[in-house]
């Protein structure tokens, strides 16, 4: 247990040192949602009667940057795996396999790699949201709301290591990613309340782990609580998400290394 | 005391055999060379020994421990050089060894002792802040190879360790690895399709072609066995060839003979005795030759007259291409 620590902690070390290198991709991937936070925010501001119906007072911008915060871990965290690939074409992956650490903390380093980069860029859009306005009703909230970032991340960063893995090309993965980054994301309250879906889009939401963690993130940053579901409930969805996710990358992980790419 | 040892060692991809039914051991502290063209089966086995595949059937053991049910010993005893560099462009040098030093679970307290000892012995302790993106081809393969020190394996795996380097800094590379050889005291397995590399590294040379090992031993024995002179000569066509043959083989110090349509290569000992004998059967049958050089023998003979053709084939090209067709229809 102890050496699958230290494991972990020596891939994470590495997709740091690798990340703190390519500063350059930091702005370009914030530009994406900071578009969505400043355009969408703005061309929406008139649907604030809609969102007043489910009892939100504040504005419409309010209301979906906590959407946006999640937006900006999922797609991080969602193309984050893809150097997974290129260490395979590189040899990174052959060396990290004949040396004595274990498989699942390949994964896990990486993981929780990404999971850290995700957050230190939904930290740069809170940022922006609070510069164009958005407010804070407590400001401290700030840390448990990272908290969130940071584990939703871990869990979503699996999806992108797992298909990372089992893809033979780039391609493969690019059209696997985009076919689940962007319904995930639509499918959750993210940018408009959960009340508002027709009820059977109603039913696919509730089973989308993003729409708890966007439901939580709006509670802990609005203080309103939305779509009935309880705040335990959330929690207890989060921390399954993880767990699972955990789980079927280290097993997927080590299937797909341990076959010839 | 074996540090490699293994027997019917084979793999097959669906229908293809890539390494078929080897059988060899390598004594501790030698350099074992394996030597062939590109899809003989080099580098599965090599994959095989590193513990990057598993075996279809048969069985190999790394310093003592069997890459089936101990694959975690034989990872902690094994140093891998792959060949294409590894090393990460945008860490320095001296960051890509700390890498390879917690990877392979070197202890805190020695991490900084064994760096600055590999960088020393490849010569790139002023460089090692700089990041790899500055340094040139030999250096980074440098650098890989000495990642491979760090934990001073008991068996090295070198593949295809000089493969597009210029000659000058091959040259350096083969320096380096004797040098390795001597201060570590380790075994050293590699993979080499350059027949000089093979001469001028290996204690012993395995040839292997088509999945299976032609021949074992030393370069000097191998040379020696084909005798001291080679002669080669092209001959016109003449229906008297298959005569002309086998009087050849009459002549005592011819030790073999290959034949590629109308070029033939003969072995022997004693050429200048031998050359008169040939124009003196080819005039007596009326057949005539076009030209006749004698040479001396290299293992780049050696190679040819194990399998038949040169190391650059167009066969082997195509048994590559089937190769990586059957593994991209593995992983499917």
């Amino acid at each position: 247990m102890n050496s699958i620590m230290y494991d972990t902690y020596t891939i994470f070390w590495r997709e740091l040192k690798r990340y703190k290198k390519s500063r350059s991709g930091v702005l370009i991937r914030l530009i994406q949602p900071a578009i969505w936070i400043i355009v969408v925010g703005n061309i929406f501001s008139e649907t604030q009667p809609l969102i007043q119906s489910v009892g939100f007072e504040g504005e419409y911008i309010e209301f979906m940057a906590p959407g946006v915060i999640i937006l900006t871990a999922i797609f991080t965290s969602i193309f984050g795996g893809v150097n997974t690939l290129w260490d395979r074409r590189y040899g990174f992956m052959n060396k990290a396999l004949t040396s004595p650490i274990s498989r699942s903390a390949i994964a896990l380093g990486k993981m929780a790699a990404i999971s850290l980069i995700a957050a230190l860029q939904a930290s740069l859009i809170i940022g922006i949201a609070l510069a164009i306005g958005v407010t804070f009703p407590n400001p401290l909230m700030i840390i448990p709301i990272m908290g969130i970032v940071i584990l939703f991340s871990l869990g979503f960063s699996g999806i992108s290591v797992s298909l990372a893995a089992t893809a033979k090309s780039q391609e493969t993965f690019w059209g696997m990613i985009n076919l689940l980054g962007m319904p995930l994301f639509m499918l959750s309250p993210a940018l408009f309340p959960l009340e508002l879906l027709p009820n059977w889009l109603a039913v696919i939401a509730k089973l989308n782990p993003v729409t708890y963690t966007v439901l939580l993130v709006r509670e802990l940053m609005t203080g309103v609580s939305e779509g009935g579901v309880p705040i335990w409930i959330s929690i207890i969805v989060l921390f399954a998400f993880v767990i699972t996710m955990v789980a079927i990358t280290s097993y997927v992980f080590t299937r797909e290394v341990n076959k010839p790419f | 005391m074996y540090s490699i040892e293994t027997t019917s060692l084979t793999k097959s991809f669906g229908d293809l055999v890539a390494v078929n039914d080897v059988s060899f051991s390598v004594k501790k502290g030698e350099i074992f060379g394996f030597l062939g063209p590109n899809g003989a089966g080099k580098s599965t086995t090599m994959m095989i020994f590193t513990t990057l595949l598993k075996p279809t059937s048969g069985k190999a053991l790394i310093a003592g421990f069997d890459v089936m049910k101990d694959a975690k010993h034989v990872r902690e005893n094994i140093g891998f050089v792959q060949q294409e560099t590894t090393v990460d462009e945008y860490l320095t040098g001296r960051e890509n060894l700390l890498l390879q030093s917690k990877l392979n679970h070197i202890p805190k307290n020695e991490i900084n002792k064994r760096i600055d000892e590999v960088l020393d012995l490849i010569e790139l302790s002023d460089k090692q802040h700089q990041a790899v993106v500055t340094y040139s081809g030999g250096m980074r393969k440098r650098l890989d190879i000495a990642g491979g020190l760090l934990h001073h394996p008991k068996v090295l795996f070198l593949d295809e360790p000089t493969v597009g380097l210029d000659i000058q800094t091959r040259r350096k590379i083969w320096q380096y690895i004797k040098k390795i050889h001597i201060e570590f005291d380790m075994t050293i397995f590699l993979t080499t399709h350059y027949m000089e590399e093979a001469d001028n590294l290996c204690d012993r040379i395995g040839i292997i072609d088509g999945g299976k090992i032609q021949v074992i031993d030393s370069p000097e024995n191998m040379k020696n066995a084909l005798g001291n002179e080679i002669i080669s000569l092209v001959v016109e066509n003449n229906s008297n060839h298959d005569l002309f043959l086998a009087e050849l083989k009459k002549i005592e110090f011819i030790k073999k003979i290959n034949e590629e349509n109308l070029k033939l290569i003969l072995f022997t000992s004693n050429g200048t005795e031998v050359i008169p004998k040939i124009f003196q059967i080819s005039s007596d049958l009326g057949i005539k030759i076009v030209t006749l050089s004698l040479t001396q023998p290299t293992l780049d003979d050696v190679f040819i007259s194990y399998t038949g053709h040169e190391i650059r084939d167009d066969k082997s090209k195509f048994n590559r291409k089937i190769e990586h067709a059957k593994m991209k229809r593995l992983r499917a």
